[in-house]
């Protein structure tokens, strides 16, 4: 049963775009932004002057070196409009649809373009240097922490916890890496195998370099719009059936680290609106967030995909394969296509949309699909970000 | 200037546009523009946190404690995040705790290998009086010293019992560093 | 223990800096043209649908795709500021002139540039030309052109 949520109209995606995800790109940031945008709107078959309103994300400006960083991709559409741009770390990408859907939801505007950019390379000699900012400047950095430390002990927890190895964790960068062969944007696509991980070079044990997504410029968008509108535009629009989001505190290492309760808080949100009791069973397709690859089971579990620490053992049996009961990260993740920070997250939300369409080719899952989701995490284990979509 | 996908097209929904630029592609373009920022900030720690160094100065784990949940923060707070009161309570703790979770870091902050290989982890501490609910405590992030690779390896040093080892009174100067590391309690 | 009333003296500081040793500004599709152009002593603009950019841009403030075009001038002061401190707050030994600069034959735009020329005499609509360092010297920068001096 759907709870009462008073919205004015229902929204839907009716269009999505990329440009390529790359180490290095001679496209400004605001190029990017304008490209995939471009891609975004010849999909649905419209051009800027179709668009009422545009919410852009991106990652922190200090990765691209440009304050404001928002308000500078802006003017990829955003000229002359409505504009806002949002901002919640790593989980920027499915935030930035899920302010787009309030924007149409409330009747304010028609047709929403919603734009993620990041260009991590202007950052020298690595933009290592800027996540030195996420630490916090008394406590922790005196330490010297690299931000891999962060990862490895929730890595760690989650493995004591859930009693798992690192051979199973290093499934999830096989599988993804290997999906990202069919991606035409994707970086980091190769065959490789658990040894191939294991064999990578050790970084902060458990994590080894193919634990972990690379480092990439890139931008995503998509169309959103209300419901009239988005039947006049498509005889096919994917609705947004719920969103979600919620906040932790910043103290990382007060918690429990095996369970992210910000993952599930904003999942149960998101089910609420969707009217899903049993999302194991309801949810069809999912794309979360794996930029290192014991976060997609870790994901999975919040998101109540799989009970807590189910999710190594369902993995093993091929559960989350494309031709498995429960597909993740069929584009092939952030693992396999790559890392712009915010656009990753709205790339999967651009492949959940095409994955309701029908219209993943090589990429697409097995079983038939009613409902999708696609969800991303920010800050120091804070941020969750859900939304989930139907056709 | 390599565009698209070196070779690997595949048919679908999309041609991404975008230009790849190998490194040396980038430093030999014209009109490439370098710049060296020159921020430099001075952090304040704040009343709570403040407070908190100089008792590490003293070689005292300091926390607050809420009064109206009961919750003791370690590092303190000056509010208690969950009931938005002021913590106006300051609590003094053994330093004993087990180990949350650690890992074997080969790799400085910016990446670069290290020599030695460093320990780190969360100390989850004890805190008498603090009910807390399995999922919130009071704790650190800090190195770990007197345990190996291996032991951080083979899961035996989660749960392990351990305590601050400080550096000589002398050498302190309120930092988070006044802390060597946490060691296993002996015995 | 209870709080007592912190003085600032009691506030412990830490300092901290930009941990990113530099950024490299990649000059974009139409901006490596635009770099290219000013190599060879010319300067490029965008043929959009409202008229000409200067500089050229990818893409026009409709979000269309322009055309690139050489602008030629001549080129006039639309506004100008002038500037006795530099970015550290230094006095300088010469006041400088800045000026937003447009060429006749663009609509739109300009350029930010230094005009040199005795602060007295700087006006509105003044015409001016650029004054290019010698070819080697060229980077493919704004700063290609030394200044612009009255014409
Ligand atoms: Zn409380």
């Amino acid at each position: 049963m759907k709870t009462n949520i008073f919205v004015k109209d229902r929204v839907a995606v009716v269009g999505a775009g990329l440009t390529l995800f790359r180490r290095r790109h001679l496209e400004t940031p605001r190029e990017l932004a304008w490209e995939a945008a471009r891609q975004a709107l010849e999909s649905a078959g419209l051009t800027f002057d179709d668009i009422d309103c545009v919410v852009t994300g991106t990652a922190p400006d200090a990765f691209d070196g440009v304050h404001f960083n928002g308000e500078y991709i802006a003017d990829s559409g955003g000229f002359g409009k409505p504009t806002v741009r949002v901002y919640v770390g790593g989980g920027t990408g499915v935030f930035v649809p899920v302010a787009a859907w309030w924007h149409a939801a409330s009747g304010l505007c028609n047709t929403v373009l919603a734009v993620a950019e990041e260009k991590m390379s202007p950052a020298h000699p690595h933009p290592q240097g800027v996540f030195a900012y996420i630490w916090d400047p008394i406590l922790e950095r005196p330490l010297g922490p690299n931000l891999i430390w962060i990862f490895a002990m929730e890595m760690r927890r989650y493995m004591y916890k859930c009693n798992t190895t690192k051979e199973t964790i290093a499934l999830v960068s096989v599988k993804n890496k290997r999906n990202a062969l069919d991606h035409p944007a994707a970086q980091a696509a190769a065959n490789i195998t658990v040894e191939d991980v294991l064999n990578s070079e050790l970084l902060v044990w458990p994590v080894n370099r193919l634990d972990i997504s690379p480092v990439s410029d890139g931008a995503a968008a998509v169309i959103l719009a209300r419901e009239n509108e988005a039947r006049r535009i498509t005889d096919s629009p994917v609705w947004v059936e719920g969103i979600g989001f919620t906040l932790d505190n910043t103290h990382w290492y007060n918690r429990e680290l095996a369970f992210p309760r910000y993952v599930n808080y904003a999942a149960r949100m998101a089910y609420k609106m969707a009217g899903i009791e049993r999302p194991w069973r309801e949810i069809d397709v999912a794309e979360p967030y794996d930029p290192f690859d014991y976060k997609e089971l870790h994901h999975i579990e919040g998101l109540m995909l799989a009970r807590p620490c189910e999710a190594p053992k369902l993995l093993e049996e091929g559960w989350f394969d494309r031709s498995g009961e429960l597909p993740t990260s069929p584009s092939g993740g952030l693992l396999g296509v790559g890392n712009p920070i915010a656009a990753a997250g709205l790339m999967k939300v651009a492949e959940i949309f095409w994955q309701l369409r029908y219209e993943a080719g090589p990429r697409q899952v097995k079983k038939p699909v009613h409902y999708g989701l696609a969800q991303a995490w920010g800050d120091l284990m804070q941020v969750g970000t859900v939304i989930v979509l139907s056709n | 200037m390599s565009k698209g996908l070196s070779g690997r097209r595949q048919p679908g929904w999309v041609n991404p546009p975008g230009h790849y630029l190998k490194r040396d592609e980038m430093y030999a373009l014209p009109g490439l523009v370098r710049y060296k920022p020159r921020a430099r900030y001075l952090f304040s720690a704040g009343q709570a946190q403040s407070r908190f160094l100089q008792g590490l100065k003293e070689g005292r784990i300091l926390g607050t404690r809420c009064p109206r949940c009961g919750r003791v923060y370690v590092p303190p707070r000056m509010y208690c995040e969950y009931c938005h009161t002021r913590t106006m309570e300051w609590v003094e703790l053994p330093g004993t705790g087990v180990v949350h979770t650690a890992v074997v870091s080969y790799i400085a902050a910016f990446r670069e290998r290290l020599k030695e290989p460093v320990i780190v982890g969360v100390i989850k501490l004890d805190a008498p009086g603090y009910v807390e609910g399995g999922y919130e405590f009071a704790g650190l992030f800090h190195r770990l010293c007197g345990v190996t690779p291996e032991d951080v390896m083979s899961g035996r040093v989660i749960g392990m019992r351990v305590k601050p080892r400080w550096k000589p009174p002398e050498e302190r100067r309120g930092d988070v560093n006044d802390i060597e590391c946490f060691e296993p309690v002996e015995g | 223990m209870a709080w007592k009333r912190w003085r600032i003296e009691d506030v412990i500081h830490y300092p901290g800096s930009q941990e990113v040793e530099e950024y490299v500004y990649t000059p974009g599709l139409h901006g490596l043209e635009a770099a290219k152009a000013f190599k060879e002593g010319r300067i490029l603009g965008m043929k959009c649908g409202d008229g000409v950019y200067v500089p050229p841009k990818t893409y026009c403030p409709d979000g269309r795709e322009g055309e690139l075009v050489e602008v030629k001038g001549p080129w006039r002061v639309v506004t100008y500021t002038i500037v006795y401190e530099d970015f550290y707050g230094n006095k300088l030994e010469e006041p400088q002139v800045l000026a937003l600069i447009k060429p006749d034959d663009a609509d739109h735009g300009g350029l930010i540039h230094i005009v040199k020329v005795d602060p007295e005499r700087i006006h509105l609509g003044m015409e001016v030309k650029p004054h290019w360092k010698p070819p080697e010297k060229r980077e493919g920068k704004i700063t290609d052109i030394e200044y612009f001096e009255p014409a």
